[in-house]
């Protein structure tokens, strides 16, 4: 017969059981963290007697947590990519507030630019517009300067951000495999008493890995979890830990990446391999947005310096002299792998600024061919020799061998805006005039004109531009030529209007001439109120210079401006969105493991008038027993 | 639905932050009066914002600009106007002097006014702007485009014709080349020019003569000869070029027609035996050479009836002469009047587009206050019912109701 104190006795300790787990979730309602904790209650081993079996009271079985395997991963995934969006948002307002100021921005540096060059146009010879002139060319550099410092200054930051969610990845990695370890051991063999606090902490702090980088969990049998990042790389394997660390990119000295690996041996994590977290947002952020905006930048500042510079090299300046350079153009930064086996040295050129994008390239050698790939869309151009020119940037092999396997990253106008500088500050130097003038003869008698003349391009001009060239006319419909490096060539048929060009000059003959006529053209000596390269000059503003003609600066700035404004306006959208689901995948969980205070000041009322009811029957128990003696003596 | 206390505590809690967010957001652009702060506002209007403000200031450029040439422009009327009436001036001197009753003194003293208006012509062709770039040089502002001679004038500048851009796609001329003005006119009628030769013992006086079939002119240098033989006066007409004879033995009248080739010219007086006059193609003359060659003419003393009628001729040649300069001079004038209208045009629709512009801009980031305020009521309001729930459910707890 089942002592009934020992009954009693039973459903106190279990009552108690539950008045302390109660009081436990009511404590910890609002812990980080924390599942709602239940006492499992089972009937002790009914006794068999001769009346049938008696029951014997109540035992505890375990006092579980509520939990769900399913929503805690949902709200872990959730937490990847809303921290993810989250943190790529609030960088990528950064970029969007430097680009689009309308009074500090780009534009407005490069229209005082070209005011400046229509002034000197309406007054060539005048020496303080062109001093003005130098003066806003310095200061659209300035601009260029301190927007592309400001990009980099940027990338130290992400830099410093990689650090720390490595860092951060680290210790969580250290404390997953301690706990890995404590709940296996704590655990027992049968599994049957979970300890639950140690499987809470360990949720939370897989919960905060996800917060740095998006770690999938694998549970073992044994109870352990194993975490693997990006495509499998595993972080923690049961009670070992491996770590991530910051390392310079072999490619560029200035960015940091994420490595793995034994030392020695460490492998570069890209993209593709870290996703989710902050740092998945970071190395986004760094690749989709701030080396594009950055060479971008670049771009346009190549575009303009080398554009103005042409136009000024097919000019004449104050003193006389064919035009020169007026900016230094810095060259395509290469960053040579550090892990290459050969010695090459490859070195890289602008030769068509027009032509350039705004990616970087990476230059391989698989032994047989060389494959130059256009990271912005990875097309891929395969050569078997050098120079090569891809993209108006033209690579040459200078010394030593490249060797299979050998990689170089080539940014061909990531210096473009920081290395900006002018070659020279000599206001004489700006060539407005043209090197040469068309002119009719005094004595002419027929009614034809010529053109003022202009210079064809791309520089270097001809060697023969300003030698003396005379047209006769034999006849009203035929010319010959005379003059050194045109071949003097006789009997050139005359149309009217159409283009006559020798020694790298075009002149027009409009009109009817007489036999005899002639028209010279000749080197326009003291031209000082000549503007007509200084009319070019300033054409260059509204002209498609960029991208294959097809943009002018301001328009590849525009560009730039709408794909950030665009993606930042996309990313806002996008972690509001993700921001809403974590929400949402928080409620669920909660909704399963939360603590609801009204529900366990409830349940305290109830297991209190249980604990009451037991008490009295160990009370009724004692009763009968001292009856049991008092009937006895 | 199982709601736990913390999911109750912060769905309030979100609900607050988000409606304080959107009303920092309104607040910041009723202050600042753009709608559009950052690109990412809308990013289509961010870029066309640019565009707009590209084109403001072109347009503004193209204003200077144009003040700029309109400036030059201005001087360079004037100055023409003023070449132009001491032409006229230097005109009438000329038929003065042609009066066939002039004593040599009287010639002398036209000859003497035509020398200080030669003066006065040279100090206007060498007139400088007020940056101290001669006007008439062609492209070379710093070299004086004209030194007299014992000829006329000598030009040292060039054909250039500064240009100021003037609007997207125009290109305006505010200089004329000397050369074009003084130096290039046609002499004679513009097609041929009549002379008398030195040797002339006669006093036949040729006029400048008229072109009266276009399609008939040859170019060609002819050659009047005169023959007078016993009483009668006849000419042949040589053409020199070819070497042909065009007219022969044509009897003279004085002042009647002489035609030939679309030509058409007259002779008055009486030539002598042997003298010649002479028709040539149309050369380019200076002006200061015409008036060099008026004031050495009109110099010279009339000896003897012939040497009247060679000072005569001269005169004739050059009334002719001044005449085309003057043609040359209101031409050119009036073609930089043209200039001068077209810019007061550009700048009609300049000003214009300015305001466009200025609409522009304004409509694609201005904020809209009216709606904007509005905005900022309804979240004011949003935030009030937020707040005001969430202290209200703050208090309902069930351990506010159990006693003991």
């Amino acid at each position: 017969m089942p002592d009934l104190l020992n009954i009693g006795i039973s459903g106190l300790n279990a009552t108690m059981t539950q008045l302390v787990t109660t009081g436990n979730n009511i404590s910890n309602a609002s812990t980080p963290g924390y599942s709602r904790q239940e006492v499992d209650l089972q009937p002790s081993t009914p006794q068999y007697t001769g009346t049938g079996f008696l029951g014997s009271g109540v035992e505890v079985d375990a006092v579980k947590r509520d939990y769900s395997t399913f929503l805690t991963t949902q709200v872990q995934q959730a937490t990847a990519e809303s921290s993810q969006s989250s943190t790529y948002y609030n960088q990528i307002q950064q970029l969007d507030n430097m680009l689009g100021s309308t009074t500090s921005g780009l534009a407005p540096a490069l229209q005082n630019f070209f005011s400046g060059v229509q002034t000197v146009a309406n007054d060539p010879s005048d020496v303080p517009s062109r001093q003005a002139l130098i003066s806003s060319a310095q200061s659209m550099i300035s601009t260029f300067q301190g927007m592309s410092q400001q990009i980099t200054a940027m990338g130290q930051g992400l830099n410093n951000q990689i650090a720390a969610s490595v860092t951060n990845i680290n210790s969580y990695a250290q404390q997953l495999a301690q706990l890995n370890q404590s709940i296996v051991s704590a655990q027992g063999a049968d599994g049957n008493n979970p300890p639950n606090s140690l499987l809470d902490q360990r949720d939370q702090v897989v919960q905060q890995l996800n917060q740095e980088v998006q770690g999938t969990v694998v549970k073992q049998s044994d109870g352990s979890y194993n975490i693997y990042i990006g495509n499998g790389i595993p972080l923690v394997v049961g009670n070992l830990a491996y770590s991530l660390t910051t390392m310079t990119s072999p490619t560029d000295p200035g960015s940091a990446e994420v490595g793995y690996g034994p030392p020695g041996k460490q492998v570069v994590l890209g993209t593709n391999s870290i996703t989710g977290g902050n740092l998945g947002g970071v190395l986004q952020f760094r690749n989709n947005s701030l080396i594009p905006a950055q060479n971008a930048l670049g771009q346009i500042a190549i575009g303009v310096a080398s554009t103005f510079n042409a136009q000024n090299s097919l000019g004449q300046d104050l003193n006389g002299n064919i035009g020169g350079n007026i900016f230094t153009i810095p060259a395509p930064v290469v960053g040579v792998n550090s892990n290459n086996t050969g010695t090459g040295v490859v070195n890289a050129a602008i030769t068509n600024a027009g032509a350039l994008t705004t990616s970087d390239y990476s230059l391989s050698y698989n032994g047989a061919n060389y494959q130059l790939t256009r990271l912005s869309d990875n097309s891929v151009t395969t050569f078997a020799a050098f120079p090569q020119t891809v993209d108006g940037v033209t690579l040459t092999l200078a010394s030593g061998v490249i060797k299979p396997g050998d990689t170089f990253l080539i940014s061909p106008t990531e210096n473009g805006a920081s290395g900006l500088a002018m070659a020279t500050t000599d206001v004489s130097k700006i060539a407005a005039a043209a090197p040469i003038l068309g002119s009719a003869g005094f004595s002419n008698t027929g009614s034809a004109t010529i053109s003022a003349g202009t210079v064809n391009g791309p520089p270097p001009v001809n060697a023969n531009l300003q030698q003396p060239v005379t047209i006769t006319f034999t006849g009203a419909g035929t010319f010959s030529v005379t003059g050194v490096g045109t071949g003097n060539p006789v009997g050139v048929a005359y149309t009217s209007g159409n283009n006559i060009s020798y020694n790298g000059w075009t002149v027009q003959i409009s009109g009817t001439p007489a036999a005899g006529d002639t028209f010279t053209v000749s080197p326009n000596t003291n031209g000082s109120a000549d503007s007509r390269n200084a009319l070019l000059l300033a054409g260059l503003q509204t002209q498609n210079t960029l991208n294959n003609g097809s943009a002018t600066y301001e328009g590849a700035y525009d560009q730039l401006t709408s794909s950030v404004g665009n993606q930042t306006d996309e990313l806002q959208v996008t972690s509001q969105a993700q921001q809403s689901m974590l929400t949402q995948a928080q409620a669920s969980q909660q909704s399963v493991s939360g603590v609801n205070l009204d529900e366990e000041a409830a349940n305290l009322i109830r297991f209190q008038e249980s604990y009451q009811a037991c008490g009295k029957m160990v009370q009724i128990a004692d009763t009968c027993f001292q009856s049991l003696i008092t009937a006895a003596q | 639905m199982r709601i736990s206390t913390t999911t109750f505590f912060n769905a309030g809690l979100t609900g607050i932050l988000n409606q304080q967010s959107a009303m920092l957001k309104t607040q910041q652009q009723l202050s600042s009066g753009l709608a559009v702060a950052t690109p990412s506002d809308n990013p289509i209007a961010a870029v066309q914002a640019l565009d707009t403000q590209q084109n403001e200031s072109l347009n503004t450029q193209y204003t200077t600009n144009r003040g700029t040439a309109e400036d030059q422009l201005g001087l360079v009327d004037t100055t023409l106007s003023s070449v132009g009436t001491l032409l006229q001036s230097a005109s009438t001197i000329a038929v003065a002097a042609g009066n066939a009753t002039l004593s040599n003194s009287d010639r002398a003293s036209y000859a003497t006014q035509l020398s200080g208006q030669l003066q006065q012509l040279l100090g206007l062709a060498n007139t400088k702007n007020g940056e101290g770039q001669y006007l008439f040089s062609g492209y070379q502002g710093n070299t004086q485009p004209f030194a007299q001679t014992t000829a006329g004038a000598n030009y040292a500048g060039d054909d250039g014709q500064r240009l100021i851009q003037v609007s997207p796609s125009q290109q305006i001329a505010v200089s004329e080349s000397g050369a074009d003005i003084f130096q290039k006119i046609r002499s004679g009628n513009g097609s041929f020019t009549t002379g008398a030769s030195g040797t002339n013992t006669g006093q036949g006086v040729i006029n400048a003569g008229s072109v009266t079939n276009p399609a008939a002119l040859t170019g060609d240098n002819y050659q009047i000869n005169f023959t007078v033989a016993g009483g009668v006066t006849t000419y042949d007409v040589l053409d020199t070029t070819k070497g042909t004879t065009v007219q022969s033995a044509q009897p003279f009248t004085s002042g009647n027609a002489i035609s030939f080739d679309g030509m058409q010219m007259q002779i008055s007086g009486a030539p002598a035996n042997g003298d010649q006059f002479t028709v040539a193609p149309s050369t380019n003359q200076s002006v200061f050479t015409t008036l060099t060659n008026l004031i050495n003419a009109l110099n010279t003393p009339a000896s003897t009836p012939a040497t009247l009628a060679s000072i005569q001729n001269q005169v004739t040649a050059g009334i002719q002469n001044l005449s085309q300069s003057l043609s040359n001079v209101l031409a050119a004038n009036s073609a930089v009047g043209a200039r001068q209208n077209q810019l007061t045009s550009l700048d009609t629709v300049g000003t214009s587009l300015d305001t466009q512009y200025q609409q522009q801009l304004s409509n694609l980031t201005s904020v809209n206050y009216a709606q904007a305020a509005s905005t900022l009521n309804e979240q004011q309001l949003s935030l009030e019912a937020a707040q005001k729930s969430f202290a209200q459910v703050d208090g309902l707890s069930l351990f506010n109701y159990l006693t003991g």
